[in-house]
């Protein structure tokens, strides 16, 4: 019994501690000061300032558009990746593998300024191509790992028995790896989103003069003076991204019930 | 076993092997080159130009490395960021580690719904809960003003922010999550008849733990290291927010090096030395797990 309590006692502060400042951070977001003062009063003055901020906005988008391409990207190559390294060699796996966790091992700093040296090298300018690839770079290990788990796990004898009964190999692969593979897909997917999203330093060293992602419009609206309306759009990005969540975790509950029958 | 069961009715099947194995390296490729051309060979391309002076006409050059090794600021900078991050990953690990247990082996139901709620900050900006903990940590803050609260301070002023402390909470907040995961996934697989084992033998709890628990989740101890440790090597951001005038690391004279002196080379040969830190503590850490075994 006391262990049970202490226990959750201790899983009680570890979420305090995770989630304090992000309380802040919401709360702040409707308290009227400019300079995230208290005493608190209630306002919605940032959320609608945020509304008109263009260049926040644009940011916004940017991020969300550099993060969906770089998630399916990922997931598609990462996927391809784990259905080829699936019958190779031991040796072979094990080369693959340390080739993916390369970029895990390397601060993402050090990825960010080689690339832009590549770039100085051939000549050209800071670009969104570039920037994507960085950002793939960075999110495939994650979605590779999530997919490898998902594949260790995953019964191969049902495959084996798909070949058997005359299937070739695409329609084993349509009719049942893909759908075995599904929410594996979908857990990648939103964790190169997440990677990307999130990505300040690479985008820092790669997007092109004049544009900025959210994590680059945060980071000089820190340096330079911070306004309150990037609480106001973290808040908003942190309570879509649980609606998703949920819808998600709805959508593969059905989907694994089907499975079982 | 089990994979050579697989196998078999594949390779039963002999007149579509060549093909098989064609579209099984072609399946491979684009994950592999991706990797290889700019996860690789850009670092190739770092290392060249670190032996470039800086200027319109470039010559190969020692002076860059020579500059690093002469002068005691690099260096001692150099020793405070592995300090720092050593710290934080060390935090990391005691803090994570009572809690990847707990949701591991301690709880009965609810394992996802945990995880899920570990995992959840991630999608703030780290930069936003940089700034928050700004907010929290500043005199005359959040924090301050709880603790004065509760008589736990006196009337002096927290002093935390712009110190070396204030980086190092916000880098635990940021980093200590993917340590809970890396350990559960190790704690997990353990079976609980091992335990019950152990138990029965007549190990007390804490032999239970010293000698099966600990030794069979290092392996997400050390990936969760290497998971905190490596970033917080590179990072700039948070040092520049919340570490004051003092905050410098590494990271924050890479940065200066690229974006505001224009010393590209001397910037990539400081990354260069940081890389073989980071590929060296790596390497130290696989030699201590081996002899470990």
């Amino acid at each position: 019994m006391f262990k049970r309590i202490s226990s959750w006692l201790y899983i009680l502060l570890i979420f305090l501690f995770l989630y304090t400042p992000i309380a802040v951070l919401v709360l702040m977001s409707f308290n009227e000061s400019p300079y995230n003062s208290l005493p608190f009063t209630f306002s919605t003055k940032w959320y609608s300032e945020m509304a008109h901020n263009q260049r926040l906005i644009d940011s916004t988008l940017n991020s969300v558009y550099i993060a969906s391409i770089t998630a399916v990207i990922s997931v598609v190559v990462a996927t391809a990746l784990m259905l080829g390294a699936a019958k190779a060699s031991p040796k072979v796996k094990s080369w693959v593998d340390s080739v993916i966790i390369l970029p895990l091992t390397v601060p993402w700093l050090i990825l960010g300024l080689s690339l832009l040296l590549v770039l100085k090298t051939l000549g050209l300018d800071r670009n969104f191509v570039m920037l994507l690839i960085g950002h793939v770079v960075v999110s495939l290990p994650y979605a590779v790992m999530v997919l490898k788990a998902r594949m260790d796990g995953m019964d191969h004898q049902i495959e084996e028995a798909s070949y058997s009964l005359g299937a070739n190999e695409w329609t084993t692969f349509i009719r049942i790896t893909l759908p075995m593979l599904f929410p594996a897909i979908i857990a990648g997917a939103f964790l190169a989103f997440m990677i990307s999203f999130d990505n300040f330093i690479l985008s820092y060293f790669l997007i092109p003069i004049g544009s900025s992602t959210l994590p680059i419009e945060i980071y000089s609206s820190v340096k330079f003076g911070f306004t309150p309306e990037i609480n106001a759009v973290s808040t908003l990005i942190l309570t879509g991204t649980l609606l998703l969540l949920f819808v998600i975790v709805l959508l593969m509950r059905s989907s694994l019930k089907s499975m079982m029958k | 076993m089990n994979e050579r069961q697989g196998n078999l009715p594949f390779l039963l099947n002999c007149s579509r092997v060549g093909d098989v194995v064609k579209n099984r390296i072609f399946l491979m490729s684009p994950a592999i080159f991706i990797m290889l051309a700019f996860g690789v060979v850009p670092l190739f391309i770092m290392l060249y130009y670190s032996f470039l002076s800086d200027g319109p006409s470039p010559t190969f050059t020692l002076q860059n490395y020579a500059n690093f090794f002469q002068k005691a600021f690099y260096l001692k900078l150099t020793w405070k960021t592995i300090q720092m991050s050593l710290i934080v990953t060390l935090i990391s690990i005691v803090i994570a580690y009572p809690a990847a247990y707990i949701i591991a082996k301690v709880i009965q139901r609810g394992q996802n719904l945990l995880l899920l709620f570990i995992i959840i900050p991630f999608w703030t900006s780290q930069l936003v809960r940089a700034y928050s903990w700004m907010n929290l940590l500043q005199d005359g803050g959040i924090l301050e003003m709880f603790l004065r609260k509760l008589h736990l301070i006196g009337d002096g002023s927290l002093g935390i922010l712009f110190t070396q402390t204030a980086v190092i909470i916000s880098l635990v907040h940021i980093f200590f999550p993917y340590m809970v995961l890396t350990i559960y996934m190790s704690l997990d697989k353990i079976q609980p008849s091992l335990l019950e084992a152990s138990k029965s033998l007549g190990a007390t709890p804490f032999e239970t733990f010293r000698r099966i628990v600990l030794p069979l989740s290092k392996p997400g101890i050390v990936t969760g290291s290497i998971l905190v440790f490596v970033p917080c090597l590179g990072v700039f951001a948070e040092p520049r927010i919340l570490g004051g005038p003092n905050g410098s690391v590494i990271g924050t004279v890479i940065e200066d090096q690229f974006f505001e002196i224009n010393g590209w080379s001397f910037g990539a040969a400081i990354a260069f030395i940081l890389l073989v830190m980071v590929f060296l503590s790596i390497w130290i850490t696989s030699r201590l797990i081996k002899r470990g075994d």
